[in-house]
Parts: C-alpha cells; sequence; structure tokens
C-alpha cells in the first residue's frame, strides 16, 4: 500500500552536535491525518516524541503543532517545541518576524526566539511557569528511598508542577548526580503515588563551562531517563528562582545533561526580566526525507 | 560540508505501514566506525538498526551490521529481511535467480526474493535450532503460566542464536487474550539465559495458520511486535514433533499491542526453516551524522 508522502525530519534537540541531544520525529506536512493515524505513527517512531506540523489556525501564529508521546498526545513539552520550530525553519514552512517565531500549540501560543550563534542558530522557547506543589517529608518513603545514599545539596526537595509534575531535588554536586544509579521501582512508586511524571536531580557545577549537571527519570510515562529534558530544566529554573536559589547562577546559565546515556546534551535557561522561564539549544536535523505511513 | 546518506525507515512483516517492526537502514554505511554506529543505533531507539556496506567475501551481494541500542548482533531475522529490502531499493544489490547472500558477521546467509513491488516477499534461512534439555523451577512455571490454557507440546528451550522458551496454548484466544505474568517471565528467562519467552496456538484462519506472541520483559521489551526468531524457533520445534500446520504457513503476531504482522515460515524437509515476509518503507531520506 501506498499513501502520500510528506516531508520528514528527525532532528537532534539541545545538540550541540548530532547525536548528543535528544531526538524526536517531525512530519511537516501532516494535514489530513487524523488523530488516531497520528498516534499510530507516534507508536511506530517508538521515540519519545513525535510532532505534528499544521497550518495555523490561530491570528499571529506561524504554524501549529500537535505533540505525542508513543501512548497519548500532551498539550506542551520543550523538547518537542524546539524541534518542531526547527523543522519549521529547516524546511521554510515559517520565517521569524524580529528574531522571533509564534508556535500554536494545545497549551496556547508561545514564543520561540531564534538567535544566531557560531555556526548556526540557538532556538529557545517559553515554557509556562511552574510552581512549588509542596516540599517533601520526611513520610515520602518512595522519595526518601529514591534519594537513599545521595549527599543532598541545599534546597529541599519539592513536587513543582508546570502542567505536568515533577519531583526535584538538588544533590551535593555533580558527582552525586552522575553517579547516581537510579532505583527504578522507588521512582516508579513515587510518579504513581503523586500523578507525577518522576524524579529530576540536579547540582551546581564548578569550573566547568555548565553551571548546572541534571538528570531526569520519568518513570511514571514508563521512561527509564531522558537524555535531555527542556520543561523539566525550565521547572528546575522556576524553582531554583522561587526558593531564592540562584546565586551563582545569576538569571541564565547552561546545563549539562544525557552524558549518563551515551548523550551529552546542552541546554540554555534563562528567566527574563518578567521572570518568564526560557528553555533553549541547538538542533540538528539528522534525518530528512519524506514519511508514507499508508 | 556534510556527507549525507542514503537512510531508509521500514517498517518489516507487513504490507501495511505501522503494522509491523520498524527497523532504520543506513545504506551508505562506508567509513562509519564502530562507535558512531553503536550511538546512531542508541540515538534511533529501535529494536535495531543495520548498517550496509560493499561485501568483503566472495559470492556476497551486500554486506550488512546489525546494532540494537546496546550492542552489536551476529544475525537476527527482521534486521535481516529490511536489510536486503533496502539492499535492493537503492540498487545496492540485484537479486540472481531470486537469490542474494547477505554477508554478517554470523558468514553468508541466502536470501530468497520472490515478486515484485508491494508484491516482493524476502525470506532469510535462520541458523539451525537447538533444542537444549533445561528445566526451570516447577513454582517459577507456575507463576509464569497461572491459569493458562496448554496445548499439547510441553514447554520447550531453543536455541537458534538467541534462546527462547516456547509454550504451546490451547487455541487463538488463549494466546490473544493472554495477560503476560511479566515479572515472573522476567525471572524465568534470566535464570535460563533465554532473550525471552513466546507463545503459540494452531488456528484455522483464512489469513493465518498460527498465532504467536513474544516477550522479552528481562530485555526491557515487555511485547515485541513482529519477531523473526522466534518464528523460527517455533517452526524448528513444530518440526521436530511433526506438528507443523504445514511445510508453507503463515504467523501473525502483535496485534494485542496494535500491530499486525504477518510471518511467513517455509521449513525444508531437512528441518531448514526460512523466515519472511513483506517489508514497507515508511522513511526515505538522507541521514548527516
Amino acid at each position: 500500500m501506498s499513501g502520500k508522502r510528506r516531508r520528514f525530519q528527525q532532528v537532534d534537540v539541545f545538540a550541540p552536535r548530532a547525536g548528543a541531544g535528544n531526538p524526536l520525529a517531525v512530519v511537516v506536512d501532516a494535514e489530513g491525518l487524523d488523530d488516531s493515524r497520528m498516534q499510530a505513527i507516534a507508536t511506530w517512531t517508538n521515540l519519545a516524541e513525535t510532532t505534528f506540523l499544521f497550518p495555523p489556525t490561530a491570528p499571529g501564529a506561524h504554524y501549529r503543532v500537535r505533540i505525542f508521546t508513543t501512548r497519548t498526545e500532551i498539550a506542551f513539552a520543550g523538547h518537542p517545541s524546539l524541534g518542531s520550530a526547527h523543522a519549521a525553519l529547516a524546511t521554510g514552512l515559517a520565517m521569524p518576524r524580529d528574531g522571533l517565531l509564534v508556535q500554536q500549540c494545545q497549551a496556547g501560543l508561545l514564543p520561540v526566539r531564534v538567535s544566531p550563534v557560531a555556526g548556526g542558530q540557538r532556538l529557545a522557547v517559553r515554557v509556562p511557569r511552574s510552581r512549588i506543589v509542596r516540599h517533601s517529608r520526611v513520610d515520602d518513603t518512595a522519595l526518601q528511598q529514591a534519594l537513599a545514599g545521595c549527599a543532598r545539596g541545599e534546597l529541599a526537595p519539592a513536587l513543582v508542577e508546570g502542567g505536568r509534575r515533577w519531583w526535584l531535588a538538588e544533590l551535593a554536586d555533580e558527582d552525586q548526580v552522575r553517579s547516581l544509579r537510579p532505583d527504578t521501582d522507588a521512582i516508579r512508586s513515587l510518579a504513581e503515588q503523586t500523578d507525577s511524571l518522576g524524579l529530576c536531580v540536579f547540582a551546581r557545577c564548578s569550573g566547568r563551562p555548565y553551571q548546572l549537571v541534571v538528570r531526569a527519570f520519568p518513570l511514571g510515562v514508563g521512561i527509564n531517563e531522558d537524555p535531555a529534558s527542556g520543561a523539566a530544566n525550565a521547572a528546575i529554573a522556576a524553582f531554583l528562582d522561587e526558593s531564592s536559589g540562584l546565586h551563582g547562577l545569576g538569571n541564565a546559565y547552561v546545563v549539562s545533561q544525557g552524558r549518563e546515556l551515551g548523550r551529552d546534551a546542552e541546554l540554555f535557561l534563562q528567566i527574563d526580566a518578567d521572570s518568564q522561564v526560557w528553555v533553549g539549544g541547538r538542533c540538528e536535523t539528522v534525518i530528512a526525507g519524506s514519511l508514507d505511513f499508508g | 560540508m556534510p556527507l549525507l546518506r542514503r537512510f531508509l525507515q521500514l517498517d518489516v512483516f507487513t504490507e501495511r505501514p505501522g503494522s509491523g517492526n520498524p527497523l532504520a537502514v543506513v545504506v551508505d554505511a562506508q567509513a562509519i566506525d564502530d562507535a558512531s554506529m553503536q550511538a546512531f543505533a542508541n540515538w534511533t531507539n529501535l529494536s535495531e538498526t543495520t548498517f550496509l556496506l560493499p561485501p568483503t567475501q566472495p559470492g556476497a551481494s551486500y554486506r550488512v551490521r546489525i546494532f540494537t541500542p546496546r550492542q552489536e548482533l551476529p544475525f537476527a531475522g527482521h534486521p535481516s529481511v529490511g536489510s536486503a529490502h533496502a539492499a535492493l531499493e537503492s540498487g545496492l544489490a540485484q537479486a540472481v535467480n531470486g537469490m542474494l547472500v547477505q554477508e554478517c558477521a554470523a558468514g553468508l546467509l541466502p536470501v530468497r526474493v520472490t515478486g515484485e513491488g508491494p508484491a516482493r516477499r524476502i525470506s532469510v534461512r535462520a541458523p539451525q535450532a537447538r533444542h537444549l534439555p533445561a528445566a526451570a523451577n516447577p513454582v517459577l512455571w507456575n507463576d509464569v503460566l497461572g491459569a493458562l490454557a496448554l496445548g499439547k507440546l510441553p514447554a520447550a528451550l531453543i536455541d537458534n542464536g538467541p534462546r527462547w522458551w516456547l509454550v504451546e496454548l490451547a487455541d487463538e484466544a488463549a494466546v490473544r487474550d493472554m495477560n503476560p505474568a511479566l515479572a515472573a517471565i522476567a525471572r524465568l528467562t534470566q535464570a535460563t539465559g533465554a532473550v525471552g519467552l513466546a507463545v503459540f496456538a494452531h488456528c484455522s484462519h483464512a489469513e493465518h495458520d498460527l498465532v504467536v506472541r513474544a516477550f522479552c520483559p528481562a530485555d526491557g521489551i515487555d511485547e515485541d511486535p513482529v519477531t523473526g526468531s522466534a518464528n523460527a524457533a517455533i517452526a524448528a520445534w513444530l518440526h521436530l514433533n511433526q506438528s507443523l500446520p504445514a511445510a508453507n504457513y503463515r504467523a501473525s503476531q502483535g496485534r494485542e499491542i496494535g500491530r499486525d504482522g504477518r510471518v511467513d515460515v517455509d521449513v525444508e524437509a531437512g528441518g531448514a526453516v526460512w523466515i519472511g515476509g513483506s517489508t514497507c518503507t515508511v522513511v526515505d531520506g538522507s541521514l548527516d551524522w
């Protein structure tokens, strides 16, 4: 069976070089695909997310995107927004105005900033700001088990919410984060008990080209570890800001994530004058071609 | 200037995109080193990614290297069927008298090609299977099988490269309705060096003669959509017990996880097993790695 061939890109997001980041599949000409077909494609690609680009329906938007995991559609996520913006630019679907694109997604209209950097461009998306739901308690047994043996950092762990929920825990130093062997059973229980995606750990770093090291374990959606997490990093930035914990980092800092999975992602976080959080990075088109899904 | 290589992402063991088992194929893989191949196979996040190379041995049509996200494999079924499809689609190889010879880490393997275009079928000869004398703790088996309605043949451990536990169930409904005890299957397979457990049943269906499901929870794959090696192991086991539906039959696998794979199985009189089917080219493009 042969159907329509649609333009397709597989983009590496938060990638200083191809292969270092978090892959995203993008179907560029998605008109005519119904919901069940989009879900089937997203299941088939087996990536954390697959996005579908459409002409915008809201005034002022450059394009509309729908974001699917292998299981379900989601309203917003960071790495799919950046990879979708990159694919829209790379295929000529959208042109920035004054360095900005406006992405229409289920979470509304979100600005994507396009900045030239050496050897290419960097994209950043404004992420709906998350808030602290509550701090951890001694009787959060799944959390205590997940963090057993870790030297903690200065801020108490907290459950935060910005669309989706994450547990965030600061550890004492970079080595504590990089050498952590995640207790996947405990994190899965934690995610189930608190209706959250799972746990993110982070630590401040010194003498590195990055200021924060992050690892994310979204066991709540069946993924052991995420190589580069846009929304989770934005949640950490908002948490640091809300907790007066940005000292030493300032309002813009660089994150290293994914080395423990063989990647080496680089994420740029910024809290702007209006206290809005932006997460950005480089994107690379790794696969460019067409898709025929019948 | 970046070097662009032809890249295909295929759906194997199906005529309908989305119903089979996906495979990533880098068609022009010369000068990619092992570490880069492994890194790319990790990045695609598919069960296998293959790399096509010019053959190095006389008589071979092409050479293929097969990687999972974690390691290189000497041979695997769906990657071989898909790689042969990619070699033909890209013009890298032409069938001679309906045959290709695939060079892979397991050696030179014959590949049979019939039909053209959407009607093309590709089959590979699976490595010879051995029935291993093995027993597992009866309590563990009890946890695995629970209240399943069993078929005629006893459970068997078959080695045809990977090792598969095979369990015949009473009928198609017993297979399709099975709620696998994944934790127990993981313990059983780990305790016996098996990659997974496959269940099957005979059925009298117009479109298929056997229904199959394969579970590899210890390998991080709760259920595999369409599995070449498990189907080859089942065919060898049925042949050994003179219980084949026919010398040529078709198996259905994957519906329980939203796929609908079809595996064509041929068993020669001497017991050699060929597995094959259709392949769809879903993504056709170039790779910049």
